[in-house]
């Protein structure tokens, strides 16, 4: 077997789920995997494995430029028999966007945690948007229904994050709020950014939208440090791959 | 609170109605089971009933909360459904909501899933609150075996035994006769140990009403609930008698129905059919 490095792509938000005719994140998955034709299995499962968002993956992994497939484990008579045999012949899996609860608790009952965990070993990308973000981590916030929660998620970033981060948004208060209560810290992602981490560290963060930021978090007593990342829009051809370095900083005091 | 359920001094009966499987049609089975939830419903909270489905165990599949929604549209209640998966559009107060209804229906789809997500939400608490304060529970397929201690699912592909919430003792199989595979895995999983149970055709259902035994109802001649029980290492099966369940033509249908038979009355007589 290969011994291809650990790489996990969490998006804020976009990809073909959310931005439909820009494809500069999908491309760019495709693209770490290394291969002519990858191979891609979607993992709807946050979304109850809606019909209509597997159509539209297969409308946005189209056969000419990978092999695309699925696992719906809300209709495991179709489909493949194997699903460990099936993850683990990918070379990469795309985890779509829902409810992070329900996604947890349906990966449990499979037992696709656990194989997950083997598919990042072996070097096969991870990458989801949304849910498909936060599931990746220890801790996450989730605003998917009422008030933001916080809940734990697969571990396998040894950090926290949240999606769809906006500067006014009540995600951010919420984040702000548990890092000061205790949360480790993290990483946060607006719509259109996304968080590329190789083994488990941030490697780079990338964009399909030029103003999209990627923002690194910390507690630090009462007050929380928050890090804008320099991060690359892969819509400019020539502009090299930016490190993940500090672009700029700013605390946030406990009333924040 | 709404209805005799919640009267203090007397106890609330506690009812579940386990079904082998169905649909929201406008098939006369299909309508007969309505009618049975509304009747069901009516008991606990009079002339217009809450009655709610849980889609979970679909993925809350708009096919069939759309059906649903159909199928109780024209009768005197006030339908709703809980999406777990779609909360994030439709953000709801899920215990007063739940807690709120007369009747809470279960769809089918995958056991094991359903169980799992109800889990991830807490949901089964809830369920088993409902349930003591005389909501009546009622489900087809997944939606019937989860109330049992066990059941025979095809959440993973083949059928194998599988946990439920346990609210009823003994196990279920549900789509009995419908699914000869289903029925040879719950034939051998009652001989090796499963707790003795119950098989339902599709169309067979069984109504607990308090303790003791259930009553056994069809709403499709020929669709049976059967008593299954391992009795000195012999798997017995023995079909139980069943109220039958008529189905009431709605009177719009009627009207159709009339205008249809005249139309085709006329075409026969103008040569155009056979």
């Amino acid at each position: 077997m290969k011994t291809a490095p650990r790489q996990i792509v969490a998006f804020g938000g976009g990809g073909f789920s959310m931005e439909s005719g820009n494809p500069l994140l999908d491309d760019y998955v495709l693209g770490l995997t290394g291969a002519e034709r990858p191979r891609v299995c979607f993992l709807p499962s946050a979304s109850g494995d809606a019909d209509h968002y597997i159509v539209r993956f297969y409308r946005a992994f189209s056969a000419h430029r990978c092999e695309p497939s699925h696992i719906s484990l809300f209709r495991r008579e179709q489909g493949p028999g194997d699903l460990r045999r099936h993850l683990l012949s990918q070379d990469l899996i795309y985890v779509g966007g829902g409810s992070v609860v329900s996604l947890l608790g349906v990966w449990r009952a499979h037992g696709i945690d656990s194989i997950l965990r083997e598919a990042w070993e072996a070097g096969i990308v991870l990458c989801g948007l949304s849910a498909g973000s936060l599931c990746w981590f220890a801790e996450a916030v989730s605003g998917f229904h009422g008030e933001p929660k916080q809940l734990r998620g697969l571990g396998l970033l040894p950090f926290s994050n949240c999606v769809h981060y906006e500067r006014a948004g009540a995600r951010r208060q919420a984040y702000h709020r548990f890092l000061r209560e205790g949360m480790r810290g993290g990483y946060a992602a607006e719509d259109g950014a996304a968080l590329h981490f190789v083994g488990e560290e941030l490697s780079r963060v990338v964009a399909s939208r030029p103003q999209a930021r990627g923002y690194r978090l910390d507690a630090a007593g009462q007050r929380v440090v928050e890090m804008r990342i320099a991060t690359t829009f892969l819509g400019d051809r020539d502009a090299p791959l930016a490190a993940p370095l500090p672009e700029a900083l700013s605390t946030a005091p406990a009333a924040g | 609170m709404s209805g005799n359920g919640s009267l203090g001094a007397t106890t609330p009966v506690r009812r579940i109605l386990a079904l082998g499987g169905h649909e929201f049609s406008s098939q006369p089975p299909d309508r007969a089971v309505c009618e049975l939830l509304l009747r069901l419903a009516r008991e606990r909270g009079g002339e217009r009933p809450r009655i709610c489905i849980l889609p979970t165990a679909s993925g809350d599949t708009s096919e069939l909360i759309a059906s649903f929604y159909s199928a109780f549209a024209e009768r005197p209640c006030e339908p709703s459904d809980v999406s777990l998966f779609r909360l994030g559009r439709r953000p709801l107060a899920l215990r007063d909501h739940l807690l709120e209804q007369d009747l809470v229906y279960v769809g089918g789809g995958s056991l094991l899933n359903l169980l799992a997500v109800w889990e991830a939400h807490d949901i089964a608490s809830i369920l088993s609150l409902a349930w003591r304060q005389g909501i009546v529970l009622a489900g087809q397929s997944a939606g019937a075996m989860c109330w049992f201690e066990a059941g025979i699912t095809k959440s993973s592909g083949q059928p194998t035994a599988a946990a439920g919430l346990g609210l009823l003792g003994g196990s279920l199989c549900v789509h009995y006769n419908n699914e000869p595979d289903r029925r040879a895995a719950y034939l051998d999983a009652v001989g090796d140990g499963m707790p003795n149970g119950y098989g339902l055709d599709d169309y067979a259902g069984l109504l607990w009403e308090g303790e003791g035994t259930p009553s056994a109802l069809t709403a499709r001649r020929g669709a049976r609930a059967y008593r299954v029980s391992s009795r000195e290492g012999e798997v017995v099966e023995s079909p139980l008698p069943a109220r039958f369940l008529p189905a009431p033509a709605p009177a719009a249908l009627r009207e159709d129905i009339a205008e249809f038979r005249r139309i085709k009355t006329m075409r026969k007589r103008a040569g155009w059919l056979g």
